[in-house]
């Protein structure tokens, strides 16, 4: 009767795991080759078949355009292996910025929504369907409900989506609440580049990555490059964004959490 | 001079006729009581009765001012022949408060002088039997030029058979070539081109229902099953289309059109008729729809599929994307799924175009060592309390979006004309120059800045923002 039981159990327990693996037993994420922060994230890299957010403050929550590009350099591995899909508030993406960071534009179709609701069921029509890697969606602001609805959708295919947060241009921000459903949430702001030694100009573009938060993982900031923007030949390194340092964050450095528990 | 347009049965009865002068007509019936012609209303009514009409036949020619020309051939088995085809037409228009004459020959000609000569309201020829029928018709009845007409019924020429025994040389040195070939015509010597509402095509299906249907589900129902009737004949053929169109014919005669566009030539009918089903949500069906068409259009032919045994292995564009742009396009209109297609131009704004989003577009574009924003914005915008060393340095700062932003790198001229060589010569002008920079802000905000114009001594710059990089 016990053997009966603990056979049981065992499946139950198999099933439980199945579902919250989302009916994928593997996993995959994708590492950005730099240990510094591929250990803050659960299984050495960005958790794929989920959906990550990206925030700007300042200026950049209304052009969003530093979270844009560091979600597209994010995802340009993801974008060479299938389809990616673009969702837009304001039709203001512009294709030949994208391919000049490294981004295969090529692929990408982009679709323009007329408002918030739309916008979250294309990017969750999207996510479900078969072929397609990686989906943005430029949204306000993702809540509970949607958040979960997307991380469904994820689960389907195994696709990944990238939600890059944007006010609209000249409105106060309408709903605060943000989703917790993302795997992880990042805060990206434009950093001063460096030129090379003995050149003039800009350097490679920087951004400060701040890792805010990140289910099964540990939270973190980084300064980043992209190393292979605006250059000819096809990058070949593992992924398009290279470690420049790594920053420590007053309030999410791990010195500051051992002085807590001390 | 006013004269009569048309004339009811009662009037042809007290021997009024169209054409005759209205003051005779008056004379001969004092209490005659005429309306104004309106020849524009008649047109656009035989335009709607030719669409109606699209429910016998998909092909359909208008015949001015008052008549219809319809390709039955091939559609007249759905009614179970010819006569019942004609018996259910006739029903519909007199229940429209329309009654016709109508014949049914082997040729346009022949039919149109049954129609309008022949003895009886509805006249069905015989397959090659025309001959015949047309022998005791008067010469009228072969769509002659008047003068010809004239010059027959001086000669006493009265019945056709008179005139299609004639050698046919003689016949074109007196009457005209037109008259030789009205006469071909109507005997199916010479073919005759109509000119039909829309191009006849094979691809069309057709559901009639012995009773009105409105409900929702039917409706959905129904397209699915005229769906699967025209993809059957598709498939069989090994083709696809790449839009579709339904009608619901409403018992009033009201015809609701829908359409479908495809990214990729399908014959999938449950897809088909998913992508109608949001929009057949909104027709209104009146008091029933008694009968639903549907075309292909944009038919090509579609490589058959194999299915793949290997489930894991990449999926094909057919099984996901194009379902997914199929069903965004219909849903949030065309133009907003697209995908950005290089341009040859280096105007900024012009250098990418949206295209369709399954077109083909070669990688690496656009070349990456000309740095281009993240965002471009549509319209340019003004910048404000600019700095900047004349004639051509970068501002060192300016104020943006009521922003001051301090330039601490900055990397340019990009000088960016305009295409001269597409306007007008005495449109060209300096002024049309840009002259682009990327710069950096304080904080690492990166924009692409441009002045406008050449520099010109006492004359202050004007700069714009065009984008930003992110």
């Amino acid at each position: 009767m016990s053997g009966f039981r603990d056979g049981r159990l065992a499946a139950l327990k198999a099933k439980i795991s199945a579902i919250e693996a989302g009916g994928r037993a593997d996993s995959e994420s994708l590492p950005f080759g730099t240990p510094a922060l591929d250990r803050c994230l659960p299984g050495g890299g960005l958790p794929l078949g989920q959906w990550h957010e990206f925030v700007g403050e300042g200026m950049e929550a209304e052009t969003g355009a530093s979270p844009a590009a560091f979600a597209a350099l994010v995802a340009a591995p993801l974008a060479r292996r299938g389809e990616a899909i673009w969702i837009l508030r304001r039709d203001d993406l512009f294709a030949p910025g994208l391919v000049g960071l490294g981004f295969p534009a090529e692929r990408l179709i982009q679709v323009c929504a007329r408002d918030e609701d739309e916008a979250l069921a294309v990017a969750e029509d999207a996510l479900s369907t078969v072929g397609v890697a990686a989906v943005f969606a430029e949204v306000e602001a993702v809540d509970l409900t949607a958040g979960r609805r997307l991380q469904l959708a994820c689960e389907k295919q195994g696709a990944t989506g990238f939600v890059i947060r944007r006010r609209p241009y000249g409105a106060a921000s309408r709903r605060g609440a943000t989703g917790s459903a993302a795997a992880t949430r990042w805060k990206i702001s434009p950093a001063a580049s460096e030129p090379g030694p003995g050149e003039f100009g800009l350097g490679p573009p920087r951004w400060r990555a701040e890792l805010e938060r990140c289910r099964g993982g540990r939270p973190g900031a980084w300064l980043l490059e992209a190393a292979a923007a605006y250059v000819w030949e096809a990058e070949n390194g593992p992924h398009p964004l290279r470690l420049v340092a790594e920053l420590g964050d007053r309030q999410l450095a791990p010195p500051q959490r051992v002085r807590l528990s001390a | 001079m006013r004269r009569l347009a048309a004339v009811d049965k009662a009037g042809r009865k007290l021997g009024l006729f169209a054409g005759q002068k209205a003051t005779d007509a008056m004379a001969l019936v004092p209490d005659l009581a005429t309306a104004e012609a309106e020849p524009e209303a008649d047109a656009t009514a035989l335009t709607a009765l030719a669409d109606w009409s699209v429910r016998f036949s998909p092909a359909v020619a208008e015949d001015a001012p008052d008549g219809l020309f319809l390709d039955i051939s091939g559609v007249d088995h759905l009614w179970g022949g010819e006569a019942q085809l004609v018996a259910d037409y006739r029903a519909r228009l007199a229940a429209n408060g329309i009654f016709m004459r109508c014949a049914i020959a082997d040729t346009p000609g022949a039919a149109w002088a049954l129609a309008h000569f022949g003895k009886g309201a509805e006249i069905i020829a015989p397959a090659g039997g025309q001959a015949d029928l047309l022998a005791y018709l008067p010469p009228a009845a072969l769509r002659l030029e008047p003068e010809a007409a004239a010059q027959m019924e001086r000669l006493g020429l009265r019945l056709l058979f008179q005139i299609l025994g004639m050698p046919r040389a003689p016949l074109a040195r007196r009457f005209g070539q037109h008259t030789l070939m009205r006469i071909d015509q109507a005997m199916g010597r010479a073919s005759e081109a109509l000119t039909f509402r829309r191009p006849p095509h094979p691809w069309f299906a057709r559901l009639a229902f012995f009773e009105p249907i409105s409900a929702l589900e039917d409706l959905q129902r129904v397209t699915r099953d005229v769906a699967v009737r025209l993809c059957e004949r598709l498939e069989r053929e090994g083709l696809g289309a790449r839009r579709f169109r339904i009608a619901f014919h409403r018992v009033d005669g009201e015809a609701l059109p829908l359409e479908v566009g495809l990214a990729l030539a399908a014959r999938d009918p449950a897809r088909i008729a998913k992508l109608f089903a949001p929009k057949v949500e909104t027709v209104d069906p009146g008091f029933g729809i008694e009968v639903v068409t549907l075309e292909a259009e944009e038919v090509e032919p579609v490589a058959g599929r194999q299915t793949r045994l290997d489930a894991r292995a990449e999926p094909a564009v057919e099984d996901g994307l194009a379902p997914l742009v199929d069903r965004l396009s219909n849903r949030l209109g065309e133009d907003r799924v697209w995908k950005s297609a290089p341009v040859q131009s280096h105007v900024p704004e012009l250098s990418a175009r949206p295209a369709a989003p399954l077109a083909p577009v070669p990688p690496r574009a656009w070349n990456p060592e000309a740095p281009r924003p993240m965002r471009l914005f549509r319209q340019p915008e003004p910048l404000e309390n600019v700095t900047a060393l004349t004639p051509d340095d970068p501002p060192s700062q300016f104020r943006w979006r009521k922003q001051l932003h301090r330039i601490l790198h900055a990397e340019g001229p990009e000088r960016i004309g305009e295409e001269w060589w597409r306007g007008d010569i005495d449109e060209i002008s300096v002024r049309h120059v840009r002259d682009y920079y990327r710069v950096e802000n304080q904080d690492g905000g990166r924009f692409w800045v441009y002045r406008e114009g050449l520099y010109e001594a006492g004359t202050p710059a004007r700069w714009w923002m065009h984008g930003v990089f992110g």
